[in-house]
């Protein structure tokens, strides 16, 4: 094996703060290495150094044999690197041709012969992708395909994979585990950075921990096991209290029918489905990519509109409700937790304390058209307690936070409102390893308290850890219902895929 | 001293440069620095100051309104042209009001509820309310101010301990904004409406009847810019509406740093940067610069604030992502 890439005691520091210290890196050709971390561990700006996109302050990449730090992106993938993002870097309104030769256009080009060409190229690579397609009509995996292609086309030797499978379905990973091991036989050199911890495990050949900025550990994957890792990253045991359920917890009895719905229905993504939460427990649903379990749980809260003719029904406490927008489903203290933090989660541009009372103004009776400050600050010390967020003061900015930490946040925006049903999509996407554990143990304090609570994730581990019932959703219904005593995972994969 | 640096933002630069001008003209400029010519400074930028004020609520909220100075000058043309015919004077003015928050209406409902981008809508409803008012409400494009509207000529002409009533006018409205801004729950809204639409919503903000709130607003502080306006020079003239007014408005909010992304800055920002202008354009003036080359001047200074705030604080990956306008 020859290492093709030889990163050598790299510093990069921001303001003198330093995110990546003294790290050192081997990348063989023909091997799979990845590379994990929490989030901040310094795995995208190591990597980035590696790709021309961000300069280390001190240190060397040698690249075979010779120096090699890049002043962009463009000259690295010329010198055979190039790194696939996670928000994908082609131009949405062109086609799959146009994007794959885009930077190498001759004067006179001309479409016919672009198309036979890309047609070619990609039919070697076996990549079920229309090059007349337009990039916009592309699922995530074929967009991916085409970065990957495109990579391929410009002689990459290295690529750099930046969390590639989090967009993935499952059908759609396993395409994409079966390309990078083609190119891994092909003799490129493959970096790979994840938060799925089995993905790593399954497709790699080495292993390398990041820990606040340093180098933890490299070994061969052989040596790894999902604990061996959790110890590196966070510096102590977490699967225990991670993903296991302890053993001692019963499931919760069945509070009173707080939500039930009837035959909903939203456009293609929920068909007809029906299901019911009760108060005290925790319901856990677990659906695939397109299941329609997100968009059930918005048009309960009110985030989207149901279909206006045979839409169902949805009954609060047995009187049906519609809501045409959030606010009074919000009123009605429905909380919706939502999958996305950046798109509909978190105020930019607000401290702790001013996004928290934002939520407590949304759902406040009160006529009073003024507000108190110090109610708000005593409001963030309480909620910054209670939920123990990391921050230096309720004023730090929401978006400066760690993902954990953010998502804490939104969290205690819903909770101020004091909700009877609170839905929690994705709690854990995004999140640093050590928030896990915590955030689970809030969920679980709510459902204890009283609340119906409902867990949406694609997750099998934390849904069999969370839940007290499962319901499994499938092409826009739910189709299954297991007590969590009787639910597997095999189980309910079964019952998930069609 | 770092840190001095480090917290260096648009504002703050802008309000150094003001300082800096300020000192320079001081020392250069003979006739500059006298009690008579400050008052003549302020007064003539009050109005543009009011119409900052108003507009940076609608930009807070992520919006922007463009038919605030048709809206202005016909509102108020209306009122003025109904009491000279005889109608008592606050009812007169009643009709003007009701008349901008109309407008305020439309346009906060063509925003919130059809979707259209506030460019486009109130680009729209300007030229409606120009040519709408010209065609049926106002005779003649200039309306004087008559005898009677007694005593109200002392918004425009009056002093207040030496203050002439236009900065004062000024003052209690940036006062009253701000005020709306940071201690009421509208104001509260409205910051959580122009940082992330889809957030405030899913949070349970009424976002729509902010929206309109927000426009309704705004037109009637243009109401009021354009009465202390007609006051001080006795007259209004609706053409006013077809000049590049409408761009200083919105040269002095952004150059205060009031992110046109929304969620950003506050009036005391739209104070600066008004501030700032007025020291210019009064300058300028003493030095008998023709009205091209400070048209000229203006834009190069908004494009140096915004350098020197960019490179002063870089746009991080978030920003420009999103693009800052």
């Amino acid at each position: 094996m020859t290492a093709l890439i030889e990163v050598k005691n790299v510093t990069k520091e921001y303001r003198g703060v330093p995110a990546i210290s003294d790290v050192s890196l081997t990348l063989e050709a023909g091997r799979i290495h990845a590379i994990l971390g929490e989030n901040g561990a310094g795995k995208s700006t190591l990597t980035k150094m590696i790709a021309g996109a961000v300069m280390p302050t001190r240190g060397e990449i040698l690249l075979d044999g010779k120096p090699a730090i890049f002043s962009s992106p463009g000259e690295a993938l010329r010198n055979g690197i190039a790194m696939v993002f996670q928000e994908t870097s082609l131009v949405p309104s062109l086609t799959v041709a146009q994007n794959l030769y885009l930077g190498d256009e001759k004067p006179f080009n001309r479409l016919r012969g672009l198309y036979i060409g890309a047609q070619q190229f990609l039919q070697s690579l076996n990549f079920p992708v229309d090059p007349a397609a337009n990039v916009s009509t592309l699922g995530a995996a074929q967009r991916q395909m085409v970065e990957i292609a495109r990579a391929v086309r410009k002689n990459a030797r290295v690529i750099i994979f930046d969390e590639p499978t989090a967009t993935l379905t499952p059908e759609e990973k396993h395409h994409f585990f079966e390309l990078i091991v083609r190119l891994k036989g092909r003799g490129v050199a493959i970096v790979f950075i994840s938060h799925a911890l089995e993905e790593a495990l399954t497709i790699s050949d080495t292993i390398t921990v990041l820990r606040d900025g340093q180098h933890v550990i490299t070994d061969d994957t052989a040596n790894f096991d999902r604990d061996k890792i959790i110890r590196s990253m966070v510096g102590r045991t977490l699967s225990d209290q991670l993903y296991n359920r302890d053993p001692a917890q019963r499931s919760r009895f069945y509070g009173r029918k707080m939500l039930s719905v009837q035959n909903l229905s939203m456009g293609r993504m929920v068909r007809n489905t029906s299901f019911s939460v009760y108060a005290g427990q925790i319901t856990g649903v677990f659906g695939l990519i397109g299941s329609g379990r997100t968009e059930s749980a918005k048009v309960v809260a009110g985030v989207v509109k149901r279909n206006f003719f045979h839409g169902g029904i949805v009954r609060l406490l047995g009187r049906a409700i519609r809501f045409r927008t959030p606010r009074p489903g919000v009123r009605e203290g429905i909380a919706y937790v939502t999958e996305d933090r950046k798109v509909e989660g978190i105020f930019e541009t607000m401290s702790i304390a001013e996004s928290i009372h934002i939520g407590a103004l949304a759902a406040s009776k009160s006529r009073s058209w003024l507000v108190n400050r110090r109610e708000m600050r005593d409001l963030a010390t309480r909620w910054i307690g209670a939920l123990s967020i990391r921050a230096i003061n309720s004023n730090a900015r929401v978006l400066e936070l760690s993902g954990g930490n953010q998502q804490k946040v939104v969290i205690a925006k819903a909770l101020v409102q004091e909700p009877r049903v609170i839905i929690f999509d994705e709690p854990t996407r995004g999140v640093d390893v050590g928030a896990i554990a915590e955030i689970h143990q809030i969920i679980n304090g709510l459902a204890d308290k009283g609340l119906a609570v409902v867990v949406i994730s694609s997750y099998l581990p934390e849904i069999l850890n969370l839940s007290d019932r499962i319901l499994v959703a499938r092409q826009g219904r739910i189709v299954e219902e297991f007590a969590v005593e009787e639910a597997s995972e095999e189980k309910i994969m079964y019952a998930a895929v069609h | 001293m770092k840190s001095i640096v480090k917290n260096l933002n648009q504002e703050m630069v802008v309000f150094l440069l003001f300082v800096l001008i300020f000192t320079i003209f001081s020392v250069l400029l003979k006739g500059f620095l006298n009690a008579s010519n400050l008052v003549l400074l302020m007064q003539g930028v009050s109005v543009l100051g009011i119409l900052g004020a108003g507009m940076c609520i609608v930009v807070i909220g992520r919006g922007i309104d463009l038919s605030m100075v048709a809206t202005m000058a016909l509102s108020v043309a209306w009122a003025l042209q109904l009491n000279g015919e005889g109608m008592n004077l606050p009812l007169a003015l009643a009709i003007g009001i009701a008349g901008a928050l109309l407008v305020g209406l439309i346009n906060g409902l063509l925003i919130a509820y059809a979707e259209i981008p506030p460019l486009f809508a109130t680009l729209a409803t300007g030229a409606c309310v120009y040519g709408f008012g010209r065609f049926q409400l106002i005779h003649s494009d200039l309306v004087y101010v008559t005898p009677a509207v007694g005593r109200l000529v002392e918004l425009g002409q009056g002093r207040l301990l030496g203050i002439p009533m236009p900065v004062i006018v000024f003052g209690v409205v940036a006062a009253i904004i701000a005020f709306v801004l940071h201690f009421t729950k509208f104001g509260r809204f409205t910051y959580a409406v122009g940082d992330n639409y889809s957030t405030a919503r899913v949070t349970g903000v009424p976002v729509r009847h902010v929206l309109v709130g927000q426009y309704m607003l705004t037109s009637i502080i243009a109401f009021i810019a354009g009465l202390t306006q007609a006051m001080t020079i006795s007259s209004m003239n609706t053409r006013i509406s077809d000049t590049l007014l409408i761009y200083d408005v919105i040269l002095v909010v952004v150059l205060g740093g009031v992110g046109l992304t929304g969620g950003r800055g506050s009036v005391r920002n739209v104070v600066v940067g008004t501030l700032l202008i007025g020291t210019f354009l009064n300058g300028m003036t003493i030095m008998d610069v023709q009205y091209t080359m400070q048209n000229a001047i203006k834009s190069v200074i908004l494009l140096a604030a915004i350098v020197i705030d960019t490179m002063i604080n870089p746009r991080d990956e978030q920003t420009s992502q999103h693009g800052d306008i």
